[in-house]
């Protein structure tokens, strides 16, 4: 059963590693914990690869990883543990991958979320980075595949992006490195909060669902003080999420 | 108590409220999502021209899925990787069998006899668990080393997405996913390597079609006993000239059955038990990517060849311990291998088959692999010819005409060899394959269907072959 | 085997496989004809005669004995049941129901239609066996299921036929229309219900492919043909079939631009803009290919075209996505004219 919360710290590592941990993740030696998302064909599992240098095998197929991967690298003396997460369209649908990727940033809290998009096809990957921007607010977007879209001639004004989203943004092509140091130096201090995300809410609902959302997101808050996306909520127990409403029936949430 | 309350009124309030927004709330909140997409871009993104690199994709992709040459390229590009994987892996094959089952075996039972090890012990270990190991080893990493990296390369060009795309209309006609024509040609190098595969079809459906019916590829492991028994008894009965042709095209006659009862199998489990499972397509083609090459060959040996062959090694092990042990111990004045060989006589006479082959396909289930050397030791066993190195050692023939001599002692006809290259096809997964179906659907139900569908097909198919066969001849 | 003969063991494999298929044909087998005289108590009838009398006022015994499938004693027993019971009054010789058996009949239709609502929401299959499935299903759900099945559905008001649902309590929500043979040539009307019964009817109107929630525009309607436009696609229905379709006259602001079309029927080098996806495209399919950006205002275009025609690969913001034809058939687009100069 539920207690009242001890305390409200959300950012500070131990919280967040104990909720990682329930998900069957080793946390020994590690400092911060980063979930890897994006949409499949993005090159997600390369920029795995080329953050952790492990050998992940990357297909030109979408939805390659369906299982959790999980690698490590050491940044300023900190040890910070990756999470490959299945490639995903979205988070709202209820396949077997969008339950492991949207349980993972939901339950395991992880300290930072990286999320891989493809710059030639910003639109389209707009539509699960605004999901999960719904979900957590410590958020890194990764502008993958840079070289494909200059040789598209796509250009990105990634501090207008940046502003938009209320995230970093970073442009790499994982393929070649370029970009991982910058985005290793992002993912490390938006974990230490030197970097504080704003980010983005979904905007343009109909106002007659937006007073629905409303008024339940309201309703959740005030019975779960700590939660940080309440609308997130609102929005699955509307659609009758059966996984979200057992969770807060049993106060997974706390 | 209290908590449980609140619980149930926010969970009233949302019913509440869902009764009052109606049925389009899902729709309505990706459209909002979207309108957030565009506008963001729209502020954001500069797109100068269509060009670039889409021409060339675009131009490879009308060659790939042309009316011409789609179907001609596909059929081009498996058959050569099926090519190069069977001769390709021959020579390394009998290099590394050379070294392990000629010079390491003698080695081990000549040092385990030198250290004073009784010979039921050594024989359980070294004739019995290392010789099963060795055999898969030496028999199934070759031809996977070569399969595999040649197939990833496939799909990190970009290609694969391009067959499922062609080839899309033929499966949906019985009821499964474009993408199981990948999955299939993966189990053309290994079952259980197609049925990890299968996690590229995200419809639970079509999914599980793929899952049960990739048994019916006719994997690396199976392809050897079909070349050598083709090349013994069905190059035999045409003339001389022609018998390479002939064996040839018995082999591939034999996988081309095996798509056959795939796509019927799959209409078959579409329209029966599985009509009620979720069913979605979408399929995207993205965009040609030029391959790491290294890399590539690097990660898919790691990923899909090494684990493939640890499960394999893992089952065969245990597997070449009950084959010692069952050759070995003795009940009354007979082997118990002996005593199920005859047992399982009149029932294997029905099939066309005889006691020993089915014998060897239980005991056989950890690898086809080792079919062949362990039906030639029952066969060797139960007649009485000598041949071999003594009972419950499996040992397979360089020359393919002694090995003929000893399958024909046995009591194998023209209707033997084409009955065990039937059942060869159709008959229950390897247990590697089986614990992988386990693995991938979480469901004794869907594992023990996929183990047993096959077997019933065979018993099926060589009982008809053997009744109509003798009423004929 | 000394007496073997293969004749005899091939004759006795098929007299198995022959035995086979008689108990187990999934039409008139053995063991399914058991299965439903089994299924076929009391309580089933009961509960189809309040249906009936539902949907149907002024019956009398031999109307009920003549729509249903029941023996006549059951039926007569079931009458006398249900008549000490309260749930039905006799007035000269037509029977009505009560209010008590009006709520019992409401609760059956409830059960009925929500079960046709998650048949097409989250399973696999296919429309024409929803409606036998929930005839069985009706009678098993308790209150406490129904309840369950509500939620999990998201209290939906309608089924997937555009029949409403009653709630719990009784509420249902009313729907005004006419039959399609009603409605005058050149009028325009959206698509509000298709009846699947009898289902010989049904089994016609699916093979058409008409969609549920499409506006239509009646271009011919006498006694012999019903001809109408929608989606782009033109249908001719005999007058018996187009009385299985109610539709709804659209006041002129409501009415769809139309030159509205079914994505399918878009041509290679044409672009278009999609307006929406068809109620007819359900469950986790539509979930999908809104997530793929299927979504209204995205515009559209042939990207690839299959050697074997199906499926055909559109792109959409940005990236190829294959779809098979009977799902770009429920996706509804206006082509974009003037635009096709864009090769």
């Amino acid at each position: 059963m539920k207690t009242t919360p001890k305390s409200a710290c959300e950012t500070c590592a131990h919280h967040s590693l104990e909720n990682v941990k329930k998900l069957g993740v080793d946390i020994t030696n590690v400092d911060f914990v980063i979930a890897l998302a994006g949409n499949p064909n993005t090159g997600k599992s390369t920029v795995f690869n080329a953050l952790t240098g492990l050998r992940q095998h990357t297909g030109n197929w979408p939805g390659k990883t369906v299982t959790r991967a999980e690698g490590a690298f050491e940044y300023q003396q900190k040890k910070f543990k990756l999470i490959d997460l299945p490639g995903t369209y979205s988070l709202m649908s209820r396949s077997e991958d969008e339950e492991v990727a949207r349980n993972f940033i939901l339950f395991g809290k992880p300290n930072v979320t990286i999320i891989v998009v493809d710059a030639s096809r910003l639109e389209r990957n707009l539509n699960l980075t605004l999901q999960i921007l719904e979900i957590t607010s410590n958020a890194v977007l990764c502008l993958n595949l840079m070289d494909e879209a200059q040789k598209n001639n796509i250009q990105i004004d990634t501090r207008s992006l940046s502003k938009e989203l209320g995230i970093p943004v970073v442009a790499t092509s994982a393929r070649s490195k370029e970009g991982i140091p910058e985005l290793i130096a992002t993912i490390s201090d938006v974990a230490l909060g030197k970097i504080i995300c704003k980010p983005h809410k979904i905007k343009n609902i109909p106002p007659q669902l937006e007073q629905a959302i409303k008024k339940l997101s309201t309703a959740i808050q005030n019975q779960y003080p700590t939660v940080s996306n309440s609308r997130w909520l609102a929005f699955r127990v509307l659609e009758g999420d059966t996984h979200i409403i057992e969770a807060l029936k049993t106060g997974d949430f706390s | 108590m209290k908590e449980l309350e609140e619980f149930d009124k926010i969970i009233a309030l949302s019913n509440e409220l869902r009764w009052q927004i109606g049925d389009d709330f899902h729709d309505d909140l990706t459209e909002a999502i979207y309108a957030d997409a565009a506008k963001i871009v729209k502020k954001t993104v500069v797109q100068n021209s269509q060009k670039g690199t889409l021409g060339i994709d675009a131009k490879i992709d009308n060659i790939v899925t042309s009316k011409i040459w789609g179907f001609p390229l596909m059929l081009f590009l498996l058959g050569f990787v099926l090519w190069l994987t069977i001769i390709g892996a021959n020579y390394p094959s009998a290099m590394l069998s050379s070294l392990l089952l000629d010079i390491v075996h003698p080695f081990l039972k000549e040092s385990t006899a030198a250290i004073g090890f009784p010979w039921w012990l050594s024989g359980f270990l070294v004739d019995g668990v290392y010789l099963a190991v060795a055999w898969v080893i030496a028999v199934m990493l070759p031809p996977m080393a070569i399969f595999f990296p040649l197939f990833t390369l496939l799909e990190d060009f970009g290609y694969l997405p391009r067959v499922a795309f062609n080839m899309d209309s033929l499966f949906k006609k019985s009821g499964a996913h474009g993408k199981q024509a990948l999955t299939m040609s993966m189990g053309f190098g290994c079952n259980a390597a197609g049925v990890v595969a299968t996690r590229i079809i995200d419809s639970p459906r079509e999914r599980l079609i793929a899952i049960i019916t990739n048994n019916f590829s006719l994997c690396n492991g199976r392809w050897p006993t079909q070349i050598l028994l083709a090349t013994i008894f069905i190059g035999a009965v045409v003339p001389e000239s022609y018998s390479s042709i002939a064996s040839l095209a018995a082999v591939v006659g034999i996988a081309v059955l095996g798509i056959f009862f795939m796509f019927f199998f799959s209409w078959a489990l579409s329209k029966t038990v599985l009509k009620g499972e979720v069913s979605t397509f979408n399929l995207e083609l993205p965009p040609y990517r030029t391959p790491v090459f290294w890399k590539t060959i690097y990660t898919s040996l790691i990923d899909r060849t090494l684990i493939v062959l640890w499960r394999a090694i893992v089952f065969a092990a245990p597997a070449g311990a009950v084959i010692w042990l069952i050759c070995n111990i003795t009940l009354g004045d007979e082997s118990i291998a002996a005593y199920l060989v005859h047992s399982m006589d009149g029932f294997g006479f029905i099939l066309g088959l005889n006691g020993v082959i089915l014998l060897a396909y239980i005991v056989a289930i950890p690898a086809n692999e080792i079919v062949i050397p362990t039906i030639l030791m029952l066969t060797v066993m139960v007649t009485g010819i000598s041949a071999g190195s003594g009972s419950g050692v499996m040992f397979e023939l360089d020359s393919v005409s002694a090995t003929a001599d000893i399958l024909k002692a046995g009591g194998w006809t023209l209707l033997t060899a084409i009955n065990v290259m039937l059942f060869s096809l159709l008959h229950n997964p390897c247990s590697t394959t089986i614990y992988t179906i386990y693995q991938e659907t979480k469901s004794l139900k869907w594992t023990v269907v996929a183990s047993i569908l096959p077997v019933i097909a065979g018993f099926i198919v060589t009982f008809l072959v053997a009744q109509i066969w003798r009423i004929i001849f | 085997m000394n007496s073997y003969n293969p004749i005899i063991y091939l004759s006795v494999f098929f007299v198995l496989v022959v035995l086979l298929v008689l108990v187990f044909n999934t039409r008139n087998g053995v063991y399914f004809t058991y299965l439903k005289t089994k299924n076929a108590t009391k309580k089933t009838a009961v509960e189809d005669i309040l249906k009936l009398l539902y949907h149907n006022d002024r019956f009398t015994e031999a109307d009920i004995i003549e729509q249903l499938e029941y023996s006549h004693g059951l039926i007569e027993s079931c009458l006398l049941k249900m008549l000490s019971k309260q749930l039905i009054a006799k007035e000269s010789h037509f029977v009505q129901l009560t209010d008590e058996g009006e709520e019992y009949a409401l609760r059956i239709i409830r059960a009925h239609r929500l079960w046709e609502k998650y048949l097409s929401e989250k399973t696999g299959f296919h429309k024409k066996e929803w409606h036998d499935r929930a005839e069985q299903k009706e009678h098993e759900l308790s209150d406490e299921e129904l309840d369950q099945l509500a939620k999990l559905l998201g209290n939906p008001k309608f089924d997937p036929h555009g029949d409403p649902i009653p709630t719990k309590s009784g509420k249902i929500v009313q729907k005004k229309g006419t039959d399609l043979s009603r409605l005058p040539v050149h009028s325009i009307g959206k698509i509000i219900h298709i009846e699947d019964e009898p289902a010989a009817i049904y089994k016609e109107i699916l093979a058409q492919k008409i969609h549920l929630h499409s506006q239509i525009k009646v271009i011919e309607s006498n006694e012999q043909i019903v001809v109408f436009e929608a989606e782009g696609v033109v249908f001719k229905l005999t007058p018996v079939v187009a009385k299985n379709i109610t539709v709804q006259e659209l006041d002129p602001e409501n009415i769809l631009d139309v030159n509205n079309s079914r994505l399918s029927n878009l041509k290679i080098n044409e672009t278009a803009t999609i307006i929406g996806i068809s109620k007819e495209s359900r469950g986790e399919n539509r979930r999908r290919l809104l997530d793929l950006g299927f979504v209204k205002g995205a515009e559209v275009r042939i990207n690839l075209v299959n050697p074997l025609n199906d499926p055909t690969a559109f792109l959409i913001k940005g990236t190829s996505i294959a779809l098979r034809k009977d799902q770009s058939e429920k996706i509804l687009i206006t082509k974009n004219i003037g635009n096709e100069n864009n090769t």
